[in-house]
């Protein structure tokens, strides 16, 4: 009873368009209060504190920085420019534009959010020029940045990694096949929609052309070179390689393309700061939400409910992806990770599920948690950085969401697309 | 509004100089990591130092990116459902957060007391651990402050939100 | 039950802690007629070791049992026990030891610090891994060690010229299999569990770390136990340590198996050997813990170096 208040509580508040940090900080309190009275008050801060105080989470701030200043100067733009050089001559070729450029300034930035906004500002204008429909191109650019999740470098698979034990480096290269499965189903919905209105063709780019793009490109492209490299060979681990690529960025754009200046360095840090407190206030709060989760054994009763129905792995990564994909309508995907996979891991593992191929699930129900409304943080930063209506970008998301889960299945089901590179690579 | 000027600018200093300095000081790890030996060895406070400092650039940063209208919600429907319940929903909304943010606010400080009493020390910096629990006691304050600003009417979160559009 | 205590600890449900936990939680329910339950939570669910502590001394948890390595920030006194080859290698001599009348003045140390210290429990000892060989003690010397948070850990490489690397634990593995850091230690079982063997060319089966864990409760909570049930729980806590280190001794052999099985050069340290490395260790970790805890380290050290002297002669 006490229960369904609190749920209708947090759900009252979401609807009413109280801030995120409420929605979830309000209800863990009334839990607090009705069930866990006898537990001193300062548990709470105690929690809340818990929740971010962690080396490995550093790397969300240091990878969200990094892709800001990629975003506000010349390497995004130029590896659009690469992209756009190959794709444009192609019907709706601004649509591939922009999952092409995601997966390029994908493969350099670990933030979901900050892909949208950098892809955003260059390509939506493009996009409309050529006669595609808003709600369209909006859906496009807020999927297409997911694929930076499952690219590497990804905050994702740094966080499971540093909760499962698993090998992070192993993690980036399961993610690389799948997350270039999901930009070809996204490129199927372009070559679809472009037929169907008329879009128009660019005008087809001569090899000259595309070679001087690359030659453009080259610092920018030397930038997943160093990250992976750096990583691989052992010159640093995957979350100072965060630092390391905000370190790349402030050289590249500065030094190299003298475009950044200490003004222009203080207002993008205070932006990606913002970011980083926005982010980390929701995991904060994740944080003691789990806690009560805990306390209630709620993750003992998952266990029990699944040795309950006796699932096979087939069964169990179905139910699997129906949780994940439900709590990632209603939380953030950060907070989905932290909650959900302590009490979903061990299960995992016992069923003899591969921790890699695991991971890869997870990120994606992580990833297609961030265009699922009513909270989808990509939605949201869509909207604010090209200030159109969310509702306008939620009208257009529905395609987008099939495509994913298409692909989610091809990924559930299927596992030496993850696992084949890393088990190629690392043995 | 001399006084909250001067307010923001200290809270933007403040995030930009830690964040930048975070960032020097992991790269100041990997490089003496290069040159090895017991050198590498003297660095080995960093990783606690910077991450204390991101606990302060999250909560010094909450009350500038409500009032920049950054803070995420799903805001689309407030202000119809508002007109067709005839309800403030705005003002109420400030009212729970200002009661929210003081009630964290003092846990905070309990917090900080209590561990400041005990007397716990960081393993590695031996630096006292309460300063992790002053950082939300600040950063609930400054956040309690805006939404209270917001309540009078003295700034305008709204208008910088997406459903603002 | 008339008294709950929620216990928190980081390890794994199969490992000798929370086996044992377990054994301990029938013992004392069985004696009080079921008066006292402990509920144990393992693997870090209520969070990480400093927050459980944290949580002991404000109440929110009745009782941890803590790694000594863990516990340093809250009471420097215990950080004796990172001193490397503190402990003799006799089981028998080393429970001495630990129950003696060092273990009891490093218990007391607790109370001024806001918790019941019930005991000390045997968690086994750390060795040392690597991808550059390990063949003598000059052999460490440039290598890359990953070290817990601890000023001790860090002195004990310094003194071997090695270079101690802070770094998260669940980092380590990729660390080492990347080469960011040549080495690292660590207890048998956990190099056998976390597959560090995998990512490690060289094991040396030094047994230098005492891997000591501390059975620590809330004041309040335990003060309004009535005094028979503290005894119960005291001598539970006692009763289980032989069985404790035999469940831990299978356990390292068993992993042993497992590593030496996988191929890795493995090399079991001599005494003599040992002597030569406690030697070069003992005096600059000493001196660091000297410095960290004043006259308070000085009074236990000198009870340890006394015990040491008599147990060992
Ligand atoms: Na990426
Ligand atoms: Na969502």
């Amino acid at each position: 009873m006490l229960l369904l208040v609190v749920a209708v509580t947090a759900v009252a508040m979401l609807v009413l368009g109280f801030e995120m940090l409420l929605v979830l900080g309000v209800p863990a309190l009334m839990v607090k209060e009705f069930f866990y009275g006898s537990l001193p008050d300062p548990v709470i801060v105690q929690k809340i504190v818990g929740g971010i105080n962690h080396s490995t989470l550093l790397a969300i701030p240091f990878f969200i920085l990094a892709a800001e200043l990629m975003g506000d100067g010349q390497i995004a733009r130029r590896l659009t420019s690469t992209a756009d050089a190959f794709l444009r001559h192609f019907r709706g070729g601004s649509g591939y534009t922009a999952i092409g450029g995601s997966l390029a300034f994908g493969s350099v930035s670990g933030s979901a959010p900050a892909t949208v906004a950098a892809m955003g500002r260059m390509v939506f204008p493009e996009m409309q020029k050529a006669g595609f429909k808003d709600k369209f191109s909006l859906g496009l650019i807020a999927s297409s940045a997911e694929t930076s999740l499952l690219l590497p470098p990804s905050i994702t698979f740094i966080i499971y990694g540093w909760m499962t034990g698993t090998s992070v480096a192993r993690l980036f290269l399961a993610g690389i096949v799948p997350g270039l499965v999901l930009a070809l189903s996204f490129a199927l919905l372009v070559w679809w929609e472009a037929r169907k209105h008329g879009v128009a063709r660019g005008e087809k780019a001569s090899w000259r052309e595309r070679l001087q793009s690359i030659s453009r490109a080259k610092w920018a492209l030397g930038m997943p070179v160093i990250i992976l490299g750096g990583i691989y060979t052992g010159y640093f681990t995957p979350t100072e390689a965060a630092a390391a690529s905000v370190v790349y960025a402030i050289f590249v754009e500065s030094v190299i393309f003298r475009t950044l200046t200490l003004k222009k360095l203080f207002a993008i840090t205070e932006r990606a700061a913002l970011s980083t407190a926005i982010i980390f206030i929701l995991l904060a709060l994740g944080g003691l939400l789990s806690y009560f989760v805990t306390l209630a054994q709620v993750p003992q009763a998952i266990l029990t409910f699944i040795s309950y129905i006796d699932a096979g792995p087939f069964v169990f990564l179905i139910v699997i992806n129906v949780i994940f994909l439900v709590f990632g309508m209603f939380v953030d995907p950060n907070s989905a990770l932290l909650i959900l996979v302590p009490p979903l891991y061990p299960v995992a593992m016992a069923l003899g599920i591969d921790p890699v191929h695991f991971g890869v699930i997870v990120t994606l129900n992580i990833t297609v948690g961030m265009i699922t409304p009513p909270f989808g943080l990509d939605l949201f930063v869509a909207s604010s950085t090209l200030s159109k209506p969310v509702m306008l970008i939620i009208s257009g998301i529905g395609p987008f969401i099939v495509a994913n889960l298409a692909t989610l299945m091809i990924i559930t089901y299927i596992p030496p697309v993850s696992t084949f590179l890393p088990n190629l690579v690392m043995g | 509004m001399k006084a909250l000027n001067a307010l923001r600018i200290m809270e933007r200093v403040t995030v930009v100089t830690i964040f930048l300095v975070m960032v020097t000081l992991y790269f100041v790890n990997v490089m003496s990591r290069q040159v090895g030996g017991t050198f590498a060895t003297n660095f080995a406070w960093i990783e606690e130092a910077v991450r204390l400092m991101s606990l302060f650039l999250v909560f010094f940063g909450l009350g500038l990116a409500l009032e920049q209208g950054r803070q995420v919600g799903v805001y689309s429907w407030r202000d119809r459902i508002a007109k067709r319940l005839g309800l403030p929903i705005r003002k109420l909304i400030d009212v729970v957060a200002v009661l929210f943010c003081v009630y964290l606010a003092w846990l905070g400080y309990g917090m900080t007391v209590f561990v400041y009493s005990t007397g716990q020390i960081s393993p590695t910096l031996n630096m006292p651990i309460f300063w992790i629990y002053l950082a939300p006691t600040i950063g609930f304050l400054l956040l309690a402050l805006r939404y209270a600003l917001s309540l009078f009417g003295v700034i305008d979160r709204y208008s910088a939100q997406d459903g603002g559009h | 039950a008339d008294f709950v205590a929620k216990i928190g600890h980081l390890e794994a449900a199969q490992q000798s802690r929370h086996v044992h936990l377990e054994k301990v939680a029938a013992l004392v329910a069985e004696r009080t007629n079921g008066a006292v339950e402990f509920q144990i939570f393992p693997q870090g669910q209520l969070g990480q070791q400093r927050e459980m502590t944290e949580g002991v001394q404000l109440g929110t948890l009745e009782a941890t049992v803590a790694p000594a390595a863990f516990l340093g920030g809250f009471n420097p006194v215990v950080s004796i026990l990172d001193i490397p080859f503190l402990l003799p290698d006799n089981d028998e001599q080393a429970q001495k030891i630990r129950s003696g009348a060092f273990g009891k003045a490093l218990c007391d140390t607790f109370t001024s610090r806001g918790v019941h210290c019930v005991t000390l429990w045997p968690n086994g000892k750390k060795h040392f891994t690597s991808n550059r060989p390990l063949a003598n003690v000059g052999d460490f010397a440039g290598q890359k060690f990953r070290v817990m948070d601890s000023n001790i850990l860090i002195e004990q490489f310094n003194a071997l010229g090695a270079s101690a690397i802070a770094m998260p634990f669940g980092e380590l593995y990729t660390a080492l299999q990347t080469g960011v850091i040549d080495a690292q230690e660590n207890p048998m079982d956990t190099i056998q569990r976390m597959k560090y063997y995998e990512v490690q060319k060289h094991l040396v089966v030094s047994d230098h770390g005492a891997m000591e864990d501390v059975v620590l409760f809330n004041p309040t909570f335990w003060n309004s136990l009535p005094a028979e049930y503290q005894t119960v729980i005291t001598d539970a806590f006692v009763e289980v340590v032989p069985e404790l280190i035999a469940h831990k001794a299978e356990s390292v052999k068993a992993a042993l198996e497992e590593i030496k099985a996988s191929g890795i050069d493995v090399r079991e340290m001599e005494a003599a050997e040992k002597a030569e490395f406690r030697e070069k260790m003992y005096p600059a970790t000493r001196a660091a813990f000297l410095s960290r805890t004043g006259d308070e380290g000085q009074s236990l050290i000198s009870i340890y170096e006394e015990e040491y002297a008599s147990v060992t002669k």
